[in-house]
């Protein structure tokens, strides 16, 4: 009969013999929270890490180190000759691009950190305007720990469903899909602040174009579905119906919240393509200027009839500009994938499709409510 | 030849405990990225393929318990021993041993390298198979009691597991699915095929059911066992084919932890560190109860005690352990695990089923003709 | 299972004390000084060993500290007084006690006068009257101080068998609660009786717990806690497979479910078996509150229990390997109450915890007025000078107080400390190989449970063998009326405890 002192016994012998795992203590380590890829002017890439170190004197403080190296990885490693502290990525938060590399091949940068387990799947991707180490390096007044910041204001933006999500699944996600491509936050310095500045559309791995900040509504609306939005726009003249007030101002701004959003893509014709688009959105109203008496049916319906046609032209808008870069950032293509059988789809046959593609877009908008006081 | 095992009833356990047993025999090191074997063959209808594996799994449990049921209260190796003869049925015995050692020896390994990948790059091979073979070696000394026991637990603990799979259900999307169909039926058999590392498992009945109280009911809760692992392999495909897209599929080479590296909590984040060390509760039933498949071949053979079988058998495992250290040649091994396993598992056992029907009409005709005389 | 114990009865033993028996038989001499001398040898002359003559050949015997004075006083003194000498049949129709013999054996009456008996000898006679005047010390009924509960009975068991066992006796008022006694130790003679219900526990458990306490060949035995050591099925597992209470409530409860009990003179902690693992962990005041509130107190004691076990290896394993884990909110927090930590966290967390275990144990040792004091000044003191000097983080000092705090909310002490002690290894394995550690310990301990065994019935018992009643009704508590079976652990001859139907008779 073997005891359990025995096994005991020898588990403890076994442990001591082999107690020597690498220990990461967490206030051993400096913690890189966000790492920024540039292009290097003597090397090939440069690397800006933020890094967040806790010492017995500062409590916490937060560093900036630039380094240049052929790999991402030797980049790493220079960091660390930098650093009291050895330095780890399982807390990294954000990956950022510099535009002139995104605009060259971000392909690399991508697979490193998928490859690397301790590299968590959410974090978020986004492009700078301009270069990164300034916008790192920078002393802002109010902003401590730059990498903490960006991250909030990424997670809080597409949380709030003001940006499209742009984590490292999703990213890679579409990158090794066939039928979509890239499209990530932009993100800029502003004086004193770090704000989004629009999106970035890619074509495979390299970036070609560009939008606002406020078109992301639209490529939101066209790709995902809301839950809950806000968006904003102004009804111009022409577009307001005729007998919707009294005197017919020049323009009408509204503003609605609570937007809930339900696309369909359907495809028609799989020679041309040809796709159906239809958007159902429900929202409620928070703003309106000039006061419109929204307790007659009729003109509830004009204004909603209104609204879908504003939408629907900026909607249009926004394919036409992917259409003109060769950027399906609408996953038209996963789409003409899945319903066409035995499409053998690659990116390079989609981009061909794609350029001559046509898109019957039918926005059917319905206001919920207006708020609690009318 | 009567080699029947002769049980007291207190050996024995309760039929419906053979539900957890198969069960948790199946879902092992497999699960954890299964997915992209598959879909290199089936393309997004590798969910076709698994309910295809499934089938086939049916039909083999089928086979495989209309042969125990002729010989009453048997195991595989004394069915082997009865049918070939001592000589060849014990070659025969001495290959399904083989054969479960080498499974033994493949979760293990797996499990090592999942461990080494995602958690500690730097730790031994030796010290993770050392402690997972003592732990193993606890739960065989303490008899098949305790070995079910583990069994029942690790798929009860465990369950929590599951509904896990919402979170990444959220980025899933339906359209990868379609077309439904596109590959051709030789592409999804492949794809079946390729489950079988995954799947295998459920041959432990060969050997447990001797051990079965009310020999009945087996079959119901063998085919329900075989139905909850089919259904847990066909979500864990769908959602994973909805969440990768192609090429991130074929290059993740854990999808299911991968799966995980978006569940978080506001007590915790970056799930798949916990179930990557959860899983070990997942694989001790697979090694206790290949360990002890072995162990009741071995003893047909020789006369040997439990205790210092196990211990002359891990000793082995260990060793073996250390030489196989590269992926490559884990991957190799469990390649051969698969293709050994398909041809014992799959093929054998409808082979098996068809010759004890012969033997059986033989001998009844036999008995007929001594009888007339 | 069952361990071979250095105490358990040896053969070559039993020949030695039969010899030592032999040599102490013979019969009683009717001579007054011979019987004294031969008395005085047996006893070895105790310094209260009194020898009065009541008259020239009426001699009484008897261990002054043994027997109740009151008695002795009133009974038989005085009874003897002025009646006339004769034989002695007519002295022990003379005396009113009630537990009196006549015995001719010496062995017999030297056993009876250390028992408390006054011996009664009468010139020319070779028998000798035994009149049995005990004297029972024993504390009054108290309050159960180690099981106390806000609902339910409050009273404990005391020291002295007798009382227990009419206590037991109060509460179940039945024909069928047998009453079996055993003489344990060859130098303490403790009475040891094994209580339960007939016709509902089962035959084979009691034949199996008799065996092993018949069995026993020790020489004391002193507490009751020792003796469920010696039977437990696996003496050398830290977990307890034997319930130890001072509850008679809790106790007839488990008769009443077909238990074993088992009570030993001179402790106050009552045993019962067969128990399963998570039987220690449900008190008995669940079964007096409403099922909801019962259920939500288990349900708090589950969550305490888990939480006593993983919290602090969970931190170490997260602070010491997988820093990835900690959500982003906990991580300044937590890195900077490290900061001017000098040791790494399972140094650290094992510190905290050893001074913990020191304060309870300072604080169940003093007086019970200084422990208190000990406890509060102690606690709060070292803990915020710990912090303050930078030996701990505050974080883990929350982590260790909270795990201490819930190992408390065990019912069963016994169970309580297993829990609070288990946690040093699983710290120590968090410490080097994180959750992989944490997942090697709960794999041992889960089979460790798995291995074991409560007087032959499983210990993981209702999980495993599985029956979802059992398991609903350990883990929350059910309402009563679906509760009319009696648990599967003890195998009870009969199952039904109640009918189903109107546990309320309906409005009528």
């Amino acid at each position: 009969m073997k005891t359990l002192s025995f096994y005991i016994i020898l588990l403890f012998i076994v442990s001591l013999l082999a107690g020597c795992v690498q220990t990461n203590i967490l206030d051993k380590v400096g913690l890189v929270t966000l790492v920024g890829y540039d292009v290097g002017t003597e090397e090939k890439i440069s690397t800006t890490a933020v890094v967040r170190e806790v010492n017995p004197e500062f409590q916490s403080n937060v560093q900036v180190i630039t380094t240049e190296n052929k790999t991402s990885k030797g980049n790493r490693m220079k960091t660390n000759r930098k650093l009291s502290k050895k330095i780890m990525v399982g807390q990294m938060r954000v990956i950022l691009l510099s535009e002139e590399l995104a605009k060259d091949n971000i392909h690399h940068y991508i697979e490193t950190n998928l490859e690397n387990a301790t590299v968590s799947n959410s974090l978020y991707l986004a492009v700078v305007e301009g270069q990164m180490a300034p916008l790192l390096e920078y002393k802002y007044n109010n902003i401590e720990d730059v990498g903490q910041h960006i991250y909030r204001l990424l997670q809080q933006n597409i949380e709030q469903e003001h940006m499209i999500s742009s984590t490292l699944h999703e990213i890679a996600h579409d990158m090794y899909m066939a039928g979509d491509d890239i499209a990530m936050p932009i993100i800029k310095k502003d004086e004193e602040l770090v704000g989004i500045a629009g999106i970035a559309l890619f074509k495979e791995d390299k970036m070609v174009g560009r939008l606002s900040a406020e078109d992301s509504f639209f490529v939101k609306l066209i790709r995902d579905n809301f839950k809950s939005g806000i968006y904003e726009t102004v009804l111009q003249k022409d577009n307001v119906p005729s007998d919707l007030l009294k005197n017919k101002p020049n323009e009408i701004s509204l503003a609605f919240d609570a937007i809930r959003s339900k696309r369909d893509i359907k495809l028609v014709n799989p020679t041309t393509p040809e796709f159906d688009l239809n958007l159902k959105v429900k929202a409620q109203i928070l703003e309106i200027v000039p006061d419109v008496n929204m307790d007659d049916p009729k003109k509830v319906a004009k204004l909603e009839k209104a609204i879908s046609k504003n939408l629907t032209s900026d909607i249009i808008r926004i394919i036409d500009y992917g259409k003109s870069i060769e950027s399906d950032v609408f996953g038209f293509g996963e789409k003409y994938r899945s319903s066409v059988r035995g499409s053998n789809l690659t990116k390079e046959k989609w981009h061909e499709l794609y350029k001559n593609m046509k898109v019957n877009v039918k926005v059917d908008f319905v206001i919920m409510r207006n708020g609690v006081f009318e | 030849m009567d080699n029947s095992v002769q049980l007291k009833p207190n050996d024995m356990f309760n039929t419906y405990l053979l539900f957890f047993v198969i069960h948790s025999a199946q879902i092992g090191v497999g699960v954890q990225g299964f997915q992209r074997i598959v879909y290199q063959d089936a393309k997004h209808d590798a969910w076709i393929s698994v309910i295809l594996a499934g089938v086939a799994t049916h039909i083999v449990a089928f086979c495989m318990i209309k042969t125990l049921e002729v010989y009453g209260s048997n195991d595989l190796y004394g069915i082997q021993q009865d049918i070939y003869g001592k000589w060849i049925g014990n070659f025969l015995n001495a290959i399904y041993i083989f054969y479960c050692s080498i499974a033994f020896f493949s979760v293990l390994r797996n499990y090592i390298e999942v461990i080494q990948a995602w958690l500690f790059p730097g730790i031994s091979t030796w010290f993770l198979s050392a402690t997972l073979l003592l732990i193993t070696i606890y739960a065989f000394t303490g008899g098949l009691r305790v070995i079910v026991g583990i069994s029942f637990f690790s798929v009860v603990l465990a369950l929590w597991i599951f509904p896990m799979l919402i979170f990444p259900m959220k980025f899933a999307t339906l359209d990868s699915l379609y077309p439904i169909l596109e590959a051709n039926v030789r592409s999804l058999l492949k794809g079946a095929y390729s489950m079988t590392f995954t799947i295998l498992g459920f041959e432990i009945i060969n050997v447990i059911y001797p051990f079965i109280k009310d020999k009945k009911k087996t079959s119901k809760y063998t085919h329900l066992a075989l139905l909850a692992t089919t259904f847990i392999y066909l979500s864990v495909m769908m959602v994973s084919i909805g969440y990768y897209s192609e090429g991130k599929l074929l290059r993740t080479v854990w999808a299911t932890l991968t799966l995980f590296s978006f569940i978080s909590f506001p007590f915790m984040e970056r799930f798949e560190f916990v179930a990557v060390c959860f899983w070990m509760l997942i694989i001790l039933p697979n090694l206790c109860l290949y360990l002890w498949a072995a162990y009741r071949g071995v003893i047909r053979l020789v006369n040997i005690s439990g205790t210092k079988f196990v211990w002359i058998f891990s000793f082995i495992i260990f060793l073996a352990t250390l030489i196989v250290g590269s992926r490559t040649q884990i991957n190799m091994v469990n390649n051969q695990v698969a293709k050994v396993g398909f041809y014992i598992v799959f093929v054998y056992p409808i082979l098996l089923y068809m010759l004890t029907i012969l033997k059986k009409k033989f001998t009844a005709k036999k008995e007929q003709t001594n009888e007339n005389t | 299972m069952k361990i071979q114990l250095p105490f358990t009865k040896s053969k070559k033993r039993t020949t030695v004390v039969k010899e030592t028996i032999k040599k102490d038989i013979g019969m009683i001499t009717p001579l007054k000084n011979e019987f004294i001398q031969s008395i005085k040898d047996a006893t070895h002359n105790p310094a209260d060993l009194m020898i009065k003559n009541i008259s020239p050949n009426l001699t009484l015997v008897y261990i002054d500290n043994l027997v109740n004075d009151v008695t002795l006083n009133n009974h038989i003194l005085a009874s003897l007084q002025d009646k006339p000498i004769d034989t002695p049949e007519t002295i022990k129709a003379s005396l009113s006690i009630p537990e009196i013999n006549i015995s001719a054996r010496f062995e017999v009456v030297v056993t009876a006068i250390v028992n408390g008996s006054v011996l009664l000898h009468v010139e020319g006679f070779s028998e000798v009257i035994l009149a049995s005047i005990p004297k029972q010390e024993s504390r009054s009924l108290t309050t159960p101080e180690n099981e106390s509960q806000v609902i339910g009975a409050q009273i404990g068991f005391n020291e002295n068998l007798s009382t227990n066992v009419s206590l037991v006796r109060r509460y179940i008022i039945s024909p069928d609660l047998c009453n079996e006694n055993f003489v344990l130790g060859n130098r303490t003679n403790t009475s040891v009786a094994i209580l339960y219900i007939n016709g509902i526990a089962n035959e084979q458990m009691i034949n199996t717990l008799r065996q092993r306490i018949t069995d026993l060949d020790i020489d004391a035995l002193i507490d009751s806690a020792v003796l469920a050591e010696m039977i437990d099925d696996n003496s050398i597992s830290p977990f307890p497979q034997m319930l130890l209470t001072e509850r008679p409530d809790r106790f007839c409860d488990g008769l009443l479910n077909g238990k074993l009990g088992v009570l030993v003179d001179g402790s106050s902690m009552a045993i019962i078996c067969p128990q399963s693992f998570i039987e220690f962990f449900q008190s008995q005041e669940d079964k007096n509150l409403r099922w909801q509130i019962a259920t939500f107190a288990r349900l708090l004691r589950f969550s305490a229990i888990l939480l006593s076990v993983f919290l602090t290896p969970i931190y170490v394993g997260a602070l010491t390997f997988h820093y990835e884990v900690i959500p982003l909110a906990f991580l300044v927090p937590l890195s900077e109450s490290r900061a001017l930590v000098p040791f790494p966290p399972v140094f650290e967390a094992l510190l905290l915890e050893f001074i913990i275990e020191l304060l309870r144990e300072a604080g169940a040792r003093l007086p019970t007025k200084i422990g208190q004091t000990i406890g509060i000044v102690g606690g709060i003191v070292i803990g915020t000078a710990a912090v303050q000097a930078g030996i701990t983080s505050n974080i883990l000092l929350i982590f260790v107080a909270l795990s201490a705090l819930a190992s408390f909310t065990t019912p069963s002490y016994m169970m309580g400390n297993v829990i609070r002690y288990i946690r040093f290894p699983i710290i120590i394995l968090a410490g080097f190989w994180g959750y992989y550690g944490i997942m090697l310990a709960f794999c041992f301990i889960l089979i460790h449970l798995l291995r074991q065994t409560s007087l032959g019935a499983p210990y993981l018992s209702p999980f495993y063998p599985p029956r979802l009643k059992g398991m609903a009704d350990s883990i929350i508590r059910l309402p009563l009326p679906l509760t009319t079976k009696r648990p599967d652990i003890t195998r009870p001859t009969d199952q039904e405890k109640y009918n189903k139907e109107p546990v309320n008779p309906k409005n009528s």
